[in-house]
């Protein structure tokens, strides 16, 4: 031990925290974190904009209780929804959610309650003139949104679904509280064992984050501006 | 309402019938015996670098449970303060991790009987600590969720107890000077005392705070589980197999080695 250097850590630990004990075992480490991002990314991408559609079409009492259920779900900690879906279920209704699952659960829930509001935000944004002209045209209320007011307003949305995106791979790091070996729970897993490298460790792991935030915002970016272009 | 009446009855009927579920015959229906153990915790639970599996002392008790009970072991990695959540929400059956037994605990949980002991000590730059009435007067670094951060508390009330979620955040901040001291169990302390670049510079003062004695947890009112557990650990015993798993972790080839003070049986750790 004590003829390895402090970066030796971090080379021969390098599998397990790129991608756990696959394929022998689960997947874990960056690998995982990037699984956990991208499933909540699409889940919170396609339900906060249905719930955001909601926002925008719906009137009264179910908008109302809408408004509620999207206020208590941007209310609580992330790190308390992952523990509640994680451990209270099952005591409460019987229901197992495996770890993997109930942080995508918690994470989705979340960003689509973030993204409604965005999603509102962009639809209205555009004005009440388009709706008029296309429903004048003799499109029906459905062919409007889809066809004229959502390709434009998606596009002024971008920012705030990469911004969402971002929020999302950095909160993974909370599957730690359920046990999920993603990223940030290998890491400390090394450290533990090793017991004197962390800042050595946990800056490696701080690199992999930002590299993977900074890959997803770039990425976002250019799609964003290509779709522009087109 | 005849119907519902009856319908009630039956529904309350039935609720002690499942709770009654026997989870030794669960386990062995199962094949499998779910356990909860330490990820980061060695020489009691941690991912070994090689195979990538959890492996330790606690998990040499649990993989003989487990082939005693002819099932397969499943390991779920927990920190402190998943333990008792983990066994509550039926996510693991049993938990073999450091598992100090204390009253407030088994209040909610049932331990089988010791197969650890370890006393609550201290790691400290050399000098800075000699004997326990210093304690009050200094910042003590402990783990989150651990019984060695309420008997500070309990015993020590004026001094500065500073909580990290991990053993190497308090032990880099003790190389920091940003608390004088950590606690830990004795144990633990010796391994990382050895793991230490510069260990000349820091000692384990020789006087402990507490006894700290380690048992199996299981969910509450599972009588047959306990009985099958103890019956088993006290073999493991008379066999020479739990002299077998203490010396893989801490006899005398190992890195940090400590004599064998407590066996399975004793009420409390021996004399020296």
């Amino acid at each position: 031990m004590d003829a390895l250097s402090s970066w030796d850590v971090i080379k021969n630990n390098l599998p397990w925290l790129l991608w756990g004990a696959w394929p022998d075992g689960p997947l874990g480490g960056l690998a995982l974190t990037v699984v956990l991002a991208a499933g909540s990314a699409l889940g919170s991408a396609v339900l906060g904009l249905a719930l955001g559609i909601l926002l925008a079409v719906l009137r009264g009492v179910p908008r109302h209780a809408l408004l509620g259920t999207l206020a208590f779900l941007r209310a609580i900690p992330v790190l308390m929804l992952i523990f509640w879906v994680y451990f209270l279920l099952p005591i409460c209704l019987h229901i197992d959610v495996p770890g993997v699952w109930s942080v995508m659960c918690a994470l989705t829930l979340i960003s689509a309650a973030y993204l409604a509001h965005a999603v509102y935000a962009g639809i209205e944004g555009i004005s009440k003139g388009q709706w008029e002209a296309a429903l004048a045209t003799g499109l029906t209320h459905w062919q409007t949104l889809r066809l004229v007011i959502l390709p434009q307003a998606l596009r002024m949305m971008a920012p705030s679904f990469i911004n969402q995106w971002v929020t999302l791979i950095k909160d993974t790091s909370l599957a730690y509280i359920v046990g999920v070996g993603e990223l940030a729970m290998v890491t400390a897993q090394v450290s533990n064992r090793v017991m004197i490298y962390p800042a050595q460790l946990f800056l490696f792991a701080g690199v992999l984050y930002f590299a993977l935030c900074q890959g997803v915002t770039w990425a976002g970016n250019r799609v964003a501006k290509t779709a522009w272009q087109s | 309402m005849k119907t519902t009446l009856l319908a009630a009855l039956l529904a309350t009927a039935l609720i002690p019938a499942i709770a009654m579920a026997d989870r030794l015959d669960d386990i062995k229906k199962a094949g499998v015996l779910r356990v909860a153990a330490f990820d980061g915790n060695p020489p009691f639970g941690f991912v070994d670098e090689k195979t990538h599996k959890i492996v330790g002392l606690d998990v040499d008790y649990a993989n003989e449970v487990a082939k005693r009970l002819g099932v397969k072991l499943e390991i779920t990695p927990t920190n402190p303060a998943n333990r008792i959540p983990l066994l509550a929400a039926n996510k693991v059956d049993l938990v073999f991790a450091n598992f100090t037994i204390t009253d407030e605990r088994a209040k909610v949980i049932d331990f089988s009987v010791p197969y650890f002991a370890s006393g609550q000590q201290f790691l400290a730059k050399k000098g800075t600590l000699k004997n326990p009435q210093q304690i009050t007067s200094l910042r003590v670094g402990a783990d989150k969720g651990t019984t060695m951060e309420a008997t500070l508390r309990q015993k020590y009330p004026s001094a500065q107890v500073v909580l990290f979620d991990d053993t190497p955040f308090a032990l880099a901040a003790l190389r920091n000077g940003n608390v004088q001291a950590i606690t830990q169990d004795g144990s633990k302390l010796v391994a990382i005392l050895g793991a230490l670049p510069d260990k000349d510079k820091y000692e384990i003062p020789p006087f402990s705070i507490s006894e700290e004695l380690e048992g199996v947890g299981v969910p509450k009112g599972e009588t047959r589980l306990v009985a099958f557990l103890n019956d088993t650990l006290h073999d493991l015993e008379k066999t020479g197999s739990a002299q077998t798993i203490y010396d893989r972790w801490f006899g005398p080839t190992t890195k940090a080695p400590l004599p064998r003070l407590f066996k399975i049986g004793d009420a409390h750790i021996r004399a020296e």
